[in-house]
């Protein structure tokens, strides 16, 4: 590269020549374009501890009752579908399965949630649904276990 | 390039664009070489997606990143650093790196494909919870 020569104009004044600082600018720039990652990978903590232990299931208690100790949301799998069922009560719709968590919320904001979930669920639905868990304000998921 | 002859200007006689030049490739190639080294330890899989997930914490944790990759057949779909393994040898490896320091948390973090079915994912589970790992994550993409 040949040195840019120092012109001087007639008042004077040093001038230097920008090319190499395009250069520069114009890898830095393809630099961050490469490393620019637009898929965040993040993580979904499980609060301590994850399994409780064995539960029983179809325990039937009225949703609407206000003295609920835990909430057990089955997630279930038909011919290829999912669907839910949270205390003896199926659901089709997540946005059900999101009004229903959001009612139990205002009622008991530190309620326990337990999912009780098929091995044949894939995990994107699970996901959803401690997800949903999450964004509604129900910190305590836990994962129903056969035995621990 | 061109190397001055005549240094009887009394200033310095090379210039230092091109070096700055070459200490800027030397940057960008090693921050582009640690990023891509860094990314290729993780196996590309299709992730669940959540709304609420956090960043991964950056600090010392020390971590075992376990795959589970959606495959045809039904054996060998976790992959722990590039091999594939079975739950009883998962719950060896991890009760390994548990007590080759007690005192230090281990997180685990579960990276599996949306597709994977929970009935493979809950053995992993309950293999740490048998060898008293309770630091569980799961690796989401942001929604």
């Amino acid at each position: 590269m040949r040195r840019p020569p120092y012109h001087r104009d007639p008042g004077g004044r040093l001038e230097v020549k920008m090319t190499p600082m395009i250069d520069v600018i114009f890898l830095l720039l393809i630099f961050f374009v490469c490393t620019a990652s637009f898929r965040n990978e993040e993580v979904l903590p499980l609060p301590f501890p994850p399994l409780p232990g064995t539960i029983e299931t179809a325990v039937e208690i009225d949703p609407l009752e206000e003295d609920l100790d835990e909430i057990v949301v089955k997630i279930l799998w038909r011919d290829g579908a999912v669907f839910w069922e949270i205390n003896g009560q199926e659901y089709y719709d997540l946005d059900r399965v999101e009004g229903v968590l959001t009612t139990i919320r205002r009622l008991k904001s530190d309620l326990p949630v337990i999912l009780d979930v098929e091995p044949a669920v894939p995990m994107e639905n699970v996901i959803d649904v401690y997800d949903l868990c999450r964004q509604v304000g129900l910190e305590k998921v836990q994962f129903a276990a056969p035995e621990v | 390039m061109r190397v001055p002859a005549n240094l009887t200007r009394g200033g310095l006689g090379f210039n230092m664009t091109p070096m700055i030049d070459v200490v800027f490739l030397l940057i960008i190639f090693f921050l582009v070489s640690s990023h891509l080294a860094q990314q290729e330890s993780q196996l590309p899989l299709d992730l669940p997606g959540a709304a609420s997930g956090e960043n991964p914490r950056e600090d010392e944790t020390r971590r075992v990143v376990i795959n589970v990759v959606h495959e045809e057949s039904a054996e060998g779909q976790i992959v722990v650093a590039g091999r594939r393994m079975k739950t009883d040898e998962l719950e060896k490896l991890i009760r390994y790196e548990r007590d080759r320091e007690p005192d230090r948390e281990l997180e685990v973090r579960i990276r599996t494909d949306r597709r994977v079915a929970y009935g493979v994912v809950q053995p992993i589970m309950l293999a740490c919870v048998r060898a008293d790992v309770w630091d569980l994550t799961f690796a989401v993409i942001e929604e």
